[in-house]
C-alpha cells in the first residue's frame, strides 16, 4: 500500500516536471464558443492545422456553442490551467458578457496567449439611403425624434455596442429606437427592407449587400474607404470613438509561464504562416497578432474602456 | 444564370461532381436516419473535407447532405417513432401509426415520393423564381413573422390527438421551456436560477429527443417485453401505385407551395413548414379525419413541406446573402472561405457556380429515390434485432448525437429529463407534437411579436391595421380556430 502511495507521488512529481518542458505531450483543444460553421469556428479551422505545425503536436477544434459564447468560456474557466484547452474568444465573451451576466469568470480568470484578429466595425445604411453623413443623421434625428431605427444581432453584442457608440456618443441615443434581432443575417435583411435604417458591423459583413459606410470606428480611415470619416472625425470621444471585434486565445489563469511561452510562439509562427495568410485573406479576416503580454494588457484595458459603453447601452 | 447551364452541367457530369452527388446524397441520408444527428451536425461533419475542394463540389457536397439527412430523417421518424430532426417530428404522428399496422414500407414510399417530388418542385422554383421570392421575403417584417408564426401555433389544435386541452397543455409547456435562456430584447437571464448552463436555453433538439425516442424507450420498457424479434415489419420501400394517389394530388401540391414559400422566409424554418403543412393537410384533405391514425395524407403533407424548404431556403441565401437557417449558413460561410462575396450581386457575378448549384440541387433530388429505396433495403435487416438491443442501440445513438452537437454534457440531462417527463405526460394522454410546435415557434412569436411593439410603439392593433400581409393570415388564424367550433355548433342546432 505504502508501495504505490510512493509511487503514485512520483508519478506526480514526474508528471509536473515534465509537463512545463515536454509541453505538448497530447493533442491540444481548441474550443469555438459558437456552432460549427460560424465565422469563429472556420477561423479556427483555418489556423488548426498551421498551429499544431508549429508546436509540434496534434491539436483538434471543438464547439460548445450558446448563450452568445459565455458557455464555453464558463465552462473553461473551470478547468485546470494546463494548456491542453484553448478557447478563442472575441471581444465580447472576454468582456462584455462578464459584465452584463451572472457569469462564473471575469478580468481575472484567464491566461491570455495571443490575439488572432481585429477588425473595425462600421456604421452603414443602404446605398438608395438619403443620408450622407453623420451630420445628416443627427439632423434627422433631432427633427423627428422617436421615428429612427436601428437594428442590433443582440443586446449587448458588438453590433449593439457599434450603434451605442455612435448614437451616444452624438448624444441623440434617446430619440432612436433599438431593434435587436438574432444575428446579424435577420438585421441585414430587414436594414434592406427599409424597417432598420442603421446597422454596424465589420467590413466583410458590409460586403454582403449594397449597403454604404458613413463612418468607421478605428484610428484612421480604411484602405478600402478613404472618403468615410472615422468616429473621432465625426465628434465621437473617448472611450467611444474605437470600435474593433477582436479575438484571441485564452488558457484557464495561473498557467505556467513557460507552457504560455511555448503557446504563444506557436500561436505566432501559425498567425504568420503563408497558408493562414490565404486563409485570412480568402474569408475577410484582418490579422492582429499580439504576444501573450501585449495582448494582457490590451484585454485589461479593453475590459475597463466597454464599461462605459455598455454604461451608455444600458445593459 | 439560365445561359450557363450547358457549362454548369459540364462540372456536374464530372467524376468528382458525381462523387460528390451520390456520395453526399447517401452519406446524408444515413445521418439523417440516425437519431439526434439533425440536418446541422450532418453538414458539420462534412464541413471540413470541403475546404480542400473546388467551389462547386464544396457547396454541391454540402447540398447533397442537407437534402439527404432531411428526407433520412423520415427513415427514422416512421420505423422508430424517432424523429431525427425537429423537422420530422410531424412525420412521426402518421408514419410510425402506419408502421404499426405492418405497412412501414409503404409509409416511407409515401415519405420518399413526397420527399422527391417537394425536392425538386423547390429545385425548379430555385432555378426560375430566385428574385421574385426574395422580394416577397424582404415583405416579411416581424410583424409579419408574427402573424405567420401565430397561424402556426393553431396547428397545435389539429396534432392534439386524444383531448385538445390537454394538447394545448402540452403547447403552453413548450412555450414555457422555449423562454429559459437570455431574453431576446434585454439580454438579461430568465429562469436560469444563476446555474450558466441554463444561458443558452433548453436544446431543442435534445428536448425532441427526449421527448419522442427516449419516453418511447420508457414505454415499451414498462410494457411486457416482446418475445417476437421485430419491431415492425419492414423488408424495403413499397412505392405507392397510381390508384392510391387518387384524392391526394391536391394536398401533395399544397404542401410543396407551403413549403416553397415558408422556407423563403428566413428564420422560420422546416419544422415550421411541415407542421403548418400537416394543419392545413388535415383541415383540408378529404382523409382529414384519419390523420394521427396512419393517414398516408399525414406523411405527404409532413415530407413534401419540409423537402421543399430546402430549395426555398437557398432563395435568401443566394439571392440576397440572407443564411434562411443555420445550415444555409454554413453555405454562405464555406462561399466566403472560397474567396466568394455572398449577396445581392452573388448570381451576376458567379452565374457559372450558382447555375451549378441550382442544377445539382435538383440532380439531388432525382437521386433522393434510387438511394433512399437501396439504403433502406440496406436498413431492414437491423430492424430485425431484438427490441431490447434495438432499444438499448436507440438510447447509445440518441445520446451519441446530442453530445454531439454542443459538445456539452448538461444537453445529455436535459435529454434524460425530457424523456421522464415525456413519458409521464404521455402516461396521461398528453400529446408531445404540441410540445415541440410550442418550442418551435415560441422564440420566434416571442421576438417578433416584441419587435413589432418596439416598432408601433406598444400600439398591438397597428400590426394588422398598417399591415394587409399580416392582418390576412391573423383572419386565417381565427378561421383555423373558429371555423371547427361553429361548425360543430351549427351541427347541433340542426339535429
Amino acid at each position: 500500500m505504502k508501495l504505490t502511495y510512493m509511487i503514485a507521488a512520483s508519478l506526480t512529481v514526474a508528471a509536473t516536471t515534465a509537463s512545463a518542458q515536454d509541453f505538448p505531450e497530447r493533442p491540444i483543444n481548441l474550443i469555438a464558443p459558437f456552432n460549427a460553421g460560424g465565422g469563429t469556428d472556420l477561423l479556427l479551422r483555418g489556423l488548426a492545422p498551421h498551429f499544431a505545425e508549429a508546436i509540434g503536436s496534434d491539436v483538434f477544434v471543438s464547439n460548445m456553442a450558446g448563450g452568445s459564447g459565455t458557455v464555453a468560456a464558463s465552462a473553461l474557466q473551470g478547468q485546470r490551467a494546463d494548456g491542453y484547452q484553448l478557447a478563442y474568444m472575441s471581444v465580447t465573451v472576454s468582456t462584455i458578457q462578464p459584465q452584463i451576466k451572472n457569469v462564473p469568470y471575469g478580468l481575472d480568470s484567464w491566461t491570455p496567449i495571443c490575439s488572432i484578429a481585429a477588425s473595425p466595425t462600421l456604421l452603414f445604411v443602404t446605398n438608395d439611403s438619403p443620408f450622407q453623413s453623420m451630420e445628416d443623421v443627427v439632423a434627422a434625428v433631432k427633427e423627428e425624434p422617436g421615428k429612427y431605427v436601428f437594428g442590433s444581432s443582440g443586446p449587448g453584442a458588438i453590433t449593439h455596442l457599434t450603434m451605442v457608440a455612435a448614437f451616444a456618443g452624438l448624444e441623440i441615443i434617446d430619440d432612436m429606437k433599438h431593434l435587436p434581432f438574432q444575428g446579424s443575417g435577420p438585421a441585414i435583411k430587414e436594414l434592406t427592407a427599409g424597417n432598420i435604417q442603421f446597422f454596424g458591423d465589420t467590413e466583410i459583413l458590409m460586403n454582403r449587400g449594397d449597403f454604404r459606410p458613413l463612418m468607421v470606428f478605428s484610428d484612421e480611415r480604411l484602405e478600402n474607404f478613404p472618403d468615410v470619416p472615422t468616429a473621432t472625425e465625426v465628434g465621437i470621444e473617448a472611450p467611444l470613438n474605437e470600435l474593433y471585434l477582436w479575438g484571441g486565445l485564452f488558457a484557464p489563469a495561473g498557467l505556467d509561464p513557460e507552457v504560455t511561452a511555448t503557446l504563444e510562439s506557436a500561436c505566432e509562427a501559425a498567425v504568420a504562416s503563408d497558408g493562414f495568410g490565404a486563409f485570412a485573406a480568402n474569408s475577410g479576416t484582418v490579422i492582429k497578432y499580439r504576444g501573450a503580454e501585449e495582448f494582457d494588457a490590451f484585454y485589461r484595458a479593453q475590459y475597463e474602456s466597454n464599461a462605459a459603453l455598455i454604461e451608455a447601452a444600458g445593459l | 444564370m439560365l445561359s450557363s447551364l450547358p457549362e454548369a452541367i459540364g462540372i456536374l457530369l464530372s467524376l468528382e461532381g458525381l462523387l460528390v452527388l451520390v456520395l453526399g446524397t447517401v452519406l446524408g441520408i444515413v445521418l439523417g436516419a440516425m437519431p439526434g444527428i439533425g440536418s446541422t451536425v450532418a453538414v458539420a461533419i462534412v464541413l471540413p473535407f470541403t475546404l480542400t475542394m473546388s467551389q462547386a463540389p464544396a457547396i454541391l457536397l454540402l447540398l447533397a447532405v442537407y437534402a439527404g439527412s432531411v428526407y433520412g430523417g423520415s427513415i427514422a421518424a416512421i420505423l422508430i417513432n424517432t424523429p431525427g430532426t425537429p423537422q420530422s417530428a410531424a412525420t412521426c404522428l402518421d408514419g410510425y401509426p402506419m408502421a404499426q399496422r405492418g405497412e412501414a414500407g409503404l409509409a416511407l414510399g409515401w415519405a420518399t415520393v413526397a420527399s422527391v417530388i417537394g425536392g425538386l418542385v423547390s429545385a425548379v422554383v430555385l432555378i426560375f423564381a430566385a428574385p421574385q421570392l426574395a422580394a416577397f421575403a424582404l415583405e416579411f417584417g416581424p410583424i409579419e413573422t408574427f402573424a405567420l408564426i401565430l397561424l402556426g401555433m393553431t396547428c397545435i389544435v389539429s396534432v392534439s390527438t386524444g383531448s385538445v386541452v390537454k394538447g394545448l397543455m402540452a403547447g403552453m409547456i413548450g412555450i414555457f421551456l422555449s423562454t429559459v435562456g437570455g431574453d431576446p430584447i434585454l439580454g438579461e437571464m430568465r429562469f436560469t436560477f444563476g446555474n450558466w448552463q441554463l444561458f443558452a436555453g433548453f436544446n431543442l433538439l435534445a428536448v425532441v429527443i427526449g421527448v419522442f425516442a427516449l419516453s418511447e424507450v420508457f414505454m415499451r420498457a414498462s410494457a411486457p417485453l416482446s418475445r417476437v424479434s421485430e419491431l415492425v415489419a419492414f423488408s424495403g420501400i413499397v412505392l405507392p401505385s397510381r390508384a392510391m394517389w387518387k384524392g391526394r394530388l391536391r394536398n401533395l401540391s399544397k404542401s410543396v407551395v407551403i413549403g416553397n414559400l415558408i422556407g423563403v422566409l428566413p428564420g422560420t424554418g422546416a419544422a415550421t413548414a411541415a407542421f403548418i403543412s400537416y394543419a392545413e393537410g388535415r383541415r383540408s384533405s378529404p382523409n382529414g379525419a384519419g390523420f394521427g391514425k396512419g393517414e398516408p395524407d399525414g406523411i405527404v403533407s409532413s415530407e413534401a413541406a419540409n423537402n421543399a424548404v430546402t430549395g426555398g431556403a437557398l432563395v435568401p441565401t443566394m439571392a440576397l446573402g440572407i443564411p434562411g437557417d443555420a445550415i444555409t449558413a454554413v453555405m454562405l460561410a464555406t462561399l466566403t472561405l472560397h474567396g466568394i462575396t455572398p449577396g445581392p450581386k452573388l448570381v451576376d457575378d458567379n452565374p457559372t457556380l450558382i447555375a451549378a448549384i441550382f442544377a445539382g440541387f435538383f440532380v439531388i433530388n432525382l437521386l433522393l429515390l434510387p438511394l433512399g429505396m437501396l439504403l433502406s433495403r440496406v436498413a431492414a435487416p437491423i430492424l430485425r434485432v431484438r427490441e431490447a438491443f434495438m432499444m438499448t442501440a436507440i438510447v447509445i445513438l440518441c445520446a451519441v448525437g446530442i453530445y454531439f452537437v454542443r459538445g456539452n454534457p448538461f444537453d445529455l440531462l436535459v435529454m434524460g429529463g425530457a424523456g421522464v417527463v415525456g413519458f409521464l405526460l404521455r402516461r396521461q394522454g398528453f400529446p408531445m407534437a404540441p410540445l415541440v410546435i410550442g418550442m418551435v415557434l415560441g422564440p420566434t412569436l416571442e421576438l417578433t411579436l416584441r419587435q413589432g411593439l418596439i416598432l408601433t410603439d406598444g400600439n398591438f392593433l397597428a400590426f394588422f391595421t398598417g399591415h394587409p400581409i399580416a392582418l390576412v393570415l391573423a383572419i386565417a388564424a381565427l378561421l383555423a380556430l373558429g371555423l371547427p367550433v361553429l361548425r360543430a355548433l351549427l351541427r347541433r342546432n340542426a339535429a
